[in-house]
């Protein structure tokens, strides 16, 4: 990353100060178009006129180096509707402004942003589908999580919640019906792979075009596991009923990273602090999270690559058990950990601590011998090499168009990671490295991954050290939190934390009340699974598979 | 070691006459009735029982243990689940197709086995070409794969029976080739006359098995029986990550059954060949042919499921690309020299 800066047009770093960045600098530039400036928590937010959004977005990018936009929230006011376009930087994520485009009530609608950034197509979707806003210019504007059929969108205030939904097998595409001939490709074969197929890992179904065994085109379509997640959270107060559900969202053993972004969020939003030992031992448990996950991770894809539950795949599952085990003492619970709270965490360490750390030290020493079994296994495999060495190319242009991140980005030389870009917990005390491959193959991202795990095993030993070494008297595990949370009202806040697969992000609007206005996830799985068709186009089916299992998406985070 | 076939030891064991023709017909009925449930036996021992068994062993489980000694018992249970199931016949299958590859596909690798000396007489017939037939038998699989996958009216079936053929085509071929250079060593494509041709001494005890003899194309045969049999890093025709279950996705109950044991039977009569034609058929010290032919076929299986648990997959262009490019131009030279060398000392 700093090796890049010299090299780089100044003028792409408009409002860069010292001490952060200079807000009246990017409002000079973006001239008349600013109507308004908001405070928002994390940034400020400039209100633009809805029909200027790609206008400003393509200044931004091009003149300020906004090149990553992480989320689009829309919500519904009493007097109006909004998109907020969350925007920051890959090197430099700190640097963040909010585009905040308002439009009138009775006919919401605004640019569409699609056109600047790729990664607003599904955004924008998820918007319209869930609020109720319409994108103008927006190259494919239909419901995402919802289906087709689907009257009144959930999250507008007028929806009216007891209306009978009724959604017949027509509207899902049929998997007996002709095959799609295109009129310039007469033989291509149109394929439903999933919702029910032994690689999607849950329930994604990709629409596939194939000509021969190759893709010729292919759309994942989403919202199987729909949950409301977002509304859930909205109904919940902040101090307890939030916390059990990011739990929900990864679910596959990376709670504690969900549930930090949570506690990240609403921490920065009532200013709460965490004392220092509260934060270790969020760190340490939040890497043995990354570490479960991970070795999952390669489990699923060596299962999509082998073809059967084979070794790799046992032997994933084998040492994930390990740490499950850590964390189950940790926490008392296997995957639906609730082991974080607003300002510290539920209890402290297991007793006898020695034997945990005991424990934890055991199983840090096995690692690398296990890691070891691992590489010789599959990374150097030649058969593996041959398979996922240049399959499933993303190049790094692609990673910041669609807003990929965690292993997926850095698999692809995007150097970008959450917790020593924009550090939070105790990441910043601890000695570690951020791992990049510039291969951006399913091969690099399958090393990112296991490479992470070596350096999450570096940071849990110098938490271990920490811990062990932690005056007595001094171990305070929860700050003093009011028991009814009620935030300033209309303070606003997106914060995310690096998960297990990439930015997790939260935005909270407050209203002063003890449950949040707006509750807003930014799923990684989420962008990340958009960069499927640009992967597999052309590539084989097996190829596209093993890309898919490579992305490691979580249909729980993506559909929420 | 030359033995009669099965027919007439049964006929000479029971006293009656090996010149009627009546007598013959039954009897060999009777022998294939008795080949085809030993090698029913060791398929039921080896689908159920020992594959768990030795994937688990190869992914630090134990695997069934509950019924019976070591977990036994399952090839009954499992048989009675199987066969309970209900059969569900999908919408616009192509029938009587779609009912017959699952019988094509389960009985042609069961009438390879009629040709293979198994040792202690166990060896139903033993034509002149015999090795040529063993390779027919088991190319008509194929057919039996296409017919499945063409007839489902599955789009994944319908990939895996195109994959399946492509698949053969690309092996078959080296296959039979390097077949073909063992014939040249035995100068007879007997299955006896090979068996024979491998009994003397090569090194000291070492015996002139054509898998020591040429190890090259014991290996080459090894490959490319793997993707004949269609298991990893060759089972492209079925990939249950790719396109669910292949030509079989459609099939269940009885008829799943019969796809399945076809596939192990099939995986068997590779072990069988191999172990005739490169390994000395029955022959080996103190234990009795039979006992020693079991033990070869059971090591190839044994290979199989290993390869099945450590190799990936390699995709459906670089397996013919390896087949056509690698395989073919191999045992196409390895047949040459076979036949010079041969042709120079003999």
């Amino acid at each position: 990353m700093s090796l890049e800066k010299p090299s780089r047009d100044t003028a792409l770093d408009v409002g860069v100060t010292e001490d952060g960045l200079d807000y009246d600098a990017l409002a000079d530039l973006l001239g008349g178009h600013v109507l308004d400036r908001e405070e928002h928590v994390n940034a400020e937010g400039f209100v633009i006129r809805p029909d200027e959004v790609q206008e400003v977005l393509s200044t931004l990018k091009e003149e300020a180096g906004f090149d990553h936009c992480a989320c689009v929230t829309a919500q519904e006011y009493d007097d109006r509707y909004e998109s907020i376009y969350h925007l920051r930087k890959f090197d430099d994520p700190t640097q963040e402004l909010s585009i905040v485009v308002p439009s009138p009530k009775d006919d919401p609608h605004n640019e569409s942003a699609a056109r600047v950034y790729d990664t607003a197509d599904w955004h924008e979707r998820e918007a319209y589908d869930l609020v109720g806003i319409d994108y103008d210019d927006h190259p494919d504007l239909r419901r995402i999580l919802l289906p087709e059929t689907w009257q009144g969108h959930p999250l507008s205030q007028d929806y009216n919640q007891d209306q009978p939904q009724i959604v017949s097998l027509r509207e899902h595409a049929n998997p007996l019906e002709d095959d799609k001939r295109s009129e310039d490709d007469p033989d291509t074969m149109f394929v439903n792979i999933g919702p029910h197929h032994p690689a999607t890992h849950g329930v994604l179904h990709v629409e596939t075009v194939l000509d021969g065994e190759q893709i010729a085109d292919l759309e994942p379509d989403i919202g199987y596991l729909h949950r409301c997640e977002e509304q859930m959270c909205q109904q919940g107060t902040y101090r307890h009923q939030i916390m059990p559900y990011p739990d929900r969202w990864d679910y596959i053993s990376a709670g504690i990273l969900n549930e930090w972004a949570y506690a990240r969020a609403a921490e920065d939003l009532a200013d709460i602090d965490v004392p220092e030992y509260a934060q270790v031992i969020r760190t340490m448990s939040a890497e043995m999270c990354r570490i479960a996950s991970h070795e999952l991770a390669l489990a699923t894809f060596a299962l999509d690559v082998f073809g059967d539950f084979t070794a790799v795949f046992q032997y994933g599952i084998r040492d994930r058990e390990i740490v499950q085990n850590l964390l189950e003492d940790l926490t008392g619970q296997r995957l639906m950990f609730n082991y974080l709270r607003l300002g510290g965490v539920a209890w402290d360490l297991p007793e006898p601590r020695e034997e945990y750390f005991e424990k934890i030290r055991d199983f840090l020493d096995d690692l690398p011998h296990k890691l070891e079994e691992v590489h010789d296994l599959v990374t150097g495999n030649e058969i593996f090499q041959m398979r996922c060495v240049d399959t499933g190319v993303l190049s790094k242009e692609q990673v910041k168009q669609y807003g990929a991140t965690g292993p997926v980005a850095r698999g692809s030389g995007v150097d970008y990671d959450l917790r020593r870009d924009d550090p939070y917990g105790y990441y910043d005390e601890l000695d570690w490295n951020v791992v990049t491959e510039e291969g951006g193959d399913n091969f690099s991202r399958v090393l990112v991954r296991l490479r992470e795990v070596e350096e999450s095993a570096r940071i849990i030993e110098q938490c271990v050290d920490l811990l062990e070494q932690w005056p007595e008297d001094d171990r305070e595990i929860q700050a003093n939190v009011p028991r009814t949370l009620r935030p300033d009202p209309d303070k606003e806040i997106y914060r995310s934390v690096e998960g297990a697969k990439g930015e997790l992000g939260i935005y909270i609007r407050s209203d002063g009340t003890d449950k949040p206005a707006r509750f807003k996830i930014r799923s990684p799985c989420f962008s990340n699974l958009q960069t499927l068709p640009e992967m597999s186009q052309g590539e084989y089916i097996p190829d596209m598979i093993a890309s898919l299992g490579s992305l490691d998406i979580v249909l729980g985070e993506v559909d929420r | 070691m030359q033995s009669a076939p099965l027919p007439e030891t049964l006929a000479n064991l029971l006293e009656l006459d090996p010149n009627s023709t009546v007598v013959m017909i039954v009897l060999s009925l009777a022998g294939a009735g008795l080949i085809g449930t030993l090698m029913m036996t060791n398929t039921a021992l080896a689908g159920p029982w020992a594959k768990r068994k030795i994937t688990a062993a190869f992914t630090d489980r134990i695997a069934v243990d509950r019924i019976g000694p070591y977990g036994l018992f399952i090839i009954v249970a499992d048989a009675v689940r199987l066969l309970s199931k209900e059969l569900i016949v999908p919408e616009g299958v192509d029938r009587p197709a779609w009912d017959l590859a699952p019988l094509i596909i389960a009985s042609t690798a069961l009438l390879g086995f009629a040709v293979i000396p198994m040792g202690n007489g166990i060896h139903l017939a033993d034509p002149e070409v015999g090795l040529a037939y063993v390779f027919a038998v088991a190319s008509t699989t194929s057919i039996g794969l296409v017919m499945a996958g063409y007839a489902s009216n599955n789009k994944y079936s319908f990939l895996g029976g195109l994959r399946a053929v492509a698949q053969n085509l690309a092996y078959e071929i080296p296959l039979i080739l390097t077949g073909a250079s063992v014939v040249i060593f035995a100068g007879s494509l007997q299955m006896s006359e090979i068996v024979a041709a491998q009994q003397q001494s090569l090194i000291g005890p070492l015996p002139s098995w054509y898998a020591f003899v040429n190890p090259f194309a014991f290996v080459l045969f090894m490959i490319a029986n793997l993707a004949e049999v269609g298991r990893n890093p060759f089972d492209i025709p079925e990939a249950p990550t790719e396109i669910v279950a292949g030509y079989q996705t459609e099939y269940s109950s009885v008829y799943f059954v019969l796809i399945y044991l076809g596939e192990f039977i099939h995986i068997f009569l590779g072990g069988a060949i191999i172990a005739t034609i490169f390994l000395g058929g029955p022959a080996g010290p103190v234990l009795p042919g039979i006992v020693w032919f079991l033990i070869k076929i059971w090591g190839v299986f044994l290979f199989t499921q290993w390869a099945r648990s450590a190799v990936p997959r390699v995709r459906i262009d670089q397996l013919i690309e390896i087949g056509w490019k690698g395989m073919l131009v191999l045992s196409l030279a390895n047949l040459l020299l076979t036949a010079v060398i041969v042709g120079v000392t003999v």
